[in-house]
């Protein structure tokens, strides 16, 4: 009898261990869903670094969703109406005032919060603050700059880029030749067919010329100022001239048919396939050409969030740490080396310090960042809507329809009526 | 009328159970005239009520609400009509676009398709035809645009290449707003083409030969045979015809969605109402708003679908 009770008592004992440390298990086991607009091969890094974690962090899993740019912002909401959001997004800076706002992203823990502001520089914990808030860690920074052909410049007696609008506008004069059906062939100057190819150019001009396009408080705009008025004259007086036209866009620098452009950093790594050998003696970058005074620009952020909804956010914040800080020795944070091998930068001021970016063309660039000189672009209330607006009435004037005066004070009024809306 | 279970006439004890009767009183129930029909249809009623109904439904609450999908909807009555009719700076100027769209791909492509059928009907190989006609129609949109685009490329376009040949100067066929609409309606009526041919040959396969027999003996030529029997008799097709294409072109967008890098440019020229809705709805979030646009289409093809159908029947699809 003794020996049956033993037996049962340590049957008992097993199946109540066994039964205990299943529901133990259940507990502690979570799934921690990342989506991100970049794919498996750009992730590659990142992806290596979530099965280290997964094998120095027991009972944590990890899935990579992809959703492509153009509709990311749609996959995050149809997630949420369905009630699978992932629990960690890498989103665009400007759409987190609306994301922010309805509820949908996760406050940092403080130590993160901490952790980010001595990590990062200032312009880029600012493109993942709103209202005051810091909303996430910063990732990839694309920063805008002059892009120039060496080649065509020295053709026509140039050995150095514009440092004013000025330069910028008899250089291009120079260089722009038109074929035997009077459509421009080269242009001096090129602009493009997204709503980003005007906005944030006239951004980043308007930076240079020490003048924010909004309000601090993001409610009214100074699209009226005389800064943004002569900026948008200008750039018309391209059209005007015949120095560049709707026909001539941006990818035409890429086949070198166009002199200049204002163009984000992460051109790079296609401008090096297309000029492969040539990159370095073709390609230049400078600071965006003003009218005098210290250099200023433009950058956007995407940015890691977590989602408000996530029933892992203390697992995700520090996962997200994890992949951001430099492990066991490495040079890079698993960030900073896929940001790397993208030919991007890192708003993480350690990784930016050890990224290959010591290069001529990368120069102008990292100075803009580490001085401070390129300033978030603002995150205001329904910037998608309101850049559109803005692309709109600057292209009436490039067409001659519009001046530029008459332009920017219809697009301040329509946008100013917008940003009213915010709470 | 109401359904008797057949068993129901026979006597039938309280303290037995009949099994079987009551399965063949199921069975002739299911198969009876009055549900039979409904039970057959039943998938396909599901599938209009889970993604027609519903939807429709839907969407004409949200367009009295104000929503970004991501809050919940706030009620604001009819603010969102009101402010599209009498306040938005841009829709009445996609409205004006969409219109154009739909009248010029109609004045252009159902002519053409019904001329081409007919000459292909009295062709040899019309198959062949009808399949090379048809190929545009099978061919994906994406890559319609990207071939255009090349196509049509200011410098170094075929098109304009070619006028360089012959001393013509190069229109901007895609970069000029005046143009650039036209040239999207060139390229939709190259897609649709195909399909309003096979339409029409299905129309003209139907017209009796001995009219046109007849007419020959009386001594009428080709294009009296055309303009005197074809078109009168090929009514009712022209109207279906018509119909689906100025539906079609009024809610079409696509084609713009990828000939301009989803902007709608140069200068919102080719931005059409269906365009302006995706952006509102997407990529401004103003869900409420988008579907009150929705719901203002919806209304618009309505009127002129019914214009459409008193018109042709009063001209001519009733004689026939």
């Amino acid at each position: 009898m003794s020996i049956i009770l033993r037996h049962g008592t340590v049957a008992a004992a097993l199946v109540a261990t066994t039964a205990l440390g299943t529901v133990v298990a259940a507990q502690e086991a979570k799934t921690i869903q990342i989506a991100t607009h970049y794919n498996e091969e750009q992730m590659a890094p990142l992806l290596a670094c979530f099965d280290a974690y997964e094998a120095s962090h027991p009972g944590i899993s990890i899935e990579f969703q992809q959703a492509a740019y153009g509709d990311f912002l749609q996959t995050i909401l149809t997630s949420r109406v369905g009630g699978t959001s992932p629990d960690i997004y890498n989103i665009y800076s400007i759409w987190a005032p609306q994301l922010a706002a309805a509820g949908t992203l996760a406050e940092p823990p403080a130590d993160v919060k901490e952790w980010i502001k001595a990590s990062y520089g200032a312009g880029t914990v600012g493109a993942a603050t709103i209202d005051g808030t810091l909303w996430g860690i910063p990732t990839e920074l694309s920063v805008y700059q002059l892009f120039y052909n060496k080649k065509l410049l020295a053709q026509a007696g140039f050995d150095a880029p514009p440092a004013t609008w000025a330069e910028l506008h008899d250089i291009a004069a120079a260089i722009t030749t038109m074929n035997d059906q009077g459509v421009i062939d080269r242009a001096g100057y090129a602009y493009g067919a997204s709503v980003a190819a005007a906005v944030h150019v006239y951004y980043s001009q308007m930076f240079a010329a020490g003048v924010a396009p909004y309000s601090d408080d993001f409610r009214s705009t100074n699209f009226t100022s005389p800064e943004s008025i002569e900026i948008i004259t200008r750039q018309a007086a391209l059209f005007a001239e015949g120095i560049t036209s709707n026909t001539n866009t941006t990818d035409d620098f890429a086949a070198g048919t166009a002199a200049m452009a204002i163009m984000a950093n992460w051109n790079k790594a296609e401008l090096q396939t297309v000029y492969g050998g040539a990159f370095e003696s073709t390609v230049g970058t400078a600071p965006i050409p003003a009218n005098g005074g210290p250099a200023g620009t433009m950058l956007y952020s995407f940015l890691w969030a977590v989602d408000s909804t996530s029933d892992a956010p203390a697992e995700s914040w520090e996962l997200l740490r994890w992949l951001n800080e430099a492990q066991d020795g490495a040079s890079l944070s698993c960030t900073g080396e896929m940001l790397n091998n993208l030919g991007a930068f890192s708003g993480n001021l350690a990784d930016l310090a050890k990224m290959d970016i010591g290069d001529s063309f990368s120069a102008p660039f990292v100075a803009a960042i580490e001085s401070g000189a390129a300033k978030s672009q603002p995150n205001i209330w329904q910037a998608s809507e309101n850049d559109a607006i803005l692309r709109g009435y600057i292209e009436q004037v490039w067409a001659g329809n519009m001046t530029a005066a008459d332009a920017m004070a219809a697009a301040d009024a329509e946008v100013t009526a917008i940003l009213s809306e915010q709470p | 009328m109401t359904n008797v279970w057949p068993a129901d006439a026979a006597p039938r004890r309280p303290d037995l159970i009949y099994p079987k009767v009551r399965r063949q009183r199921l069975a002739d129930w299911l198969g009876s005239k009055t549900v039979a029909p409904w039970l057959l249809m039943s998938p396909t009623l599901l599938f209009a009520v889970i993604f027609f109904i519903l939807p429709l439904i839907y969407a004409s609450y949200i367009s009295l609400t104000q929503w970004d999908s991501l809050t919940p909807p706030r009620w604001v009555g009819l603010d969102n009509y009101a402010y599209v009719l009498t306040k938005d700076p841009i829709f009445w100027k996609t409205f004006s676009n969409t219109m154009y769209f739909a009248g010029a791909s109609i004045a252009i492509g159902v002519p053409l398709a019904m001329v081409l059928a007919y000459a292909f009907t009295r062709s040899r190989g019309q198959t062949l035809w009808r399949s090379i006609y048809w190929l545009p129609m099978i061919t994906n949109v994406v890559a319609v645009a990207y071939i255009w685009k090349f196509v049509l490329d200011d410098r170094y376009g075929l098109v304009n290449r070619t006028l360089g040949l012959i001393g013509l100067g190069a229109p901007g066929w895609l970069t000029n707003p005046a143009l650039a609409l036209t040239s999207v309606v060139l390229i939709f009526v190259w897609m649709q083409l195909g399909h309003n041919m096979l339409l029409f040959s299905a129309g003209l396969a139907n017209i009796d030969e001995s009219y046109y027999e007849a007419a020959r003996l009386d001594g009428a030529n080709e294009r009296q045979l055309f303009m005197q029997i074809t078109i009168p008799l090929l009514m009712p097709t022209t109207l279906f015809v018509l119909i689906t294409n100025f539906i079609s072109g009024l809610s079409y967008f696509t084609l713009m969605l990828v000939l301009t890098d989803g902007n709608g440019g140069p200068l919102r020229s080719t931005t059409v109402t269906g365009l302006y809705m995706y952006q509102m709805a997407f990529a401004d979030l103003r869900m409420g708003r988008a579907s009150a646009v929705a719901y203002i289409l919806f209304a618009v093809i309505l009127v002129i679908t019914l214009i459409q159908l008193r018109v042709f029947r009063r001209g001519g699809v009733e004689a026939h």
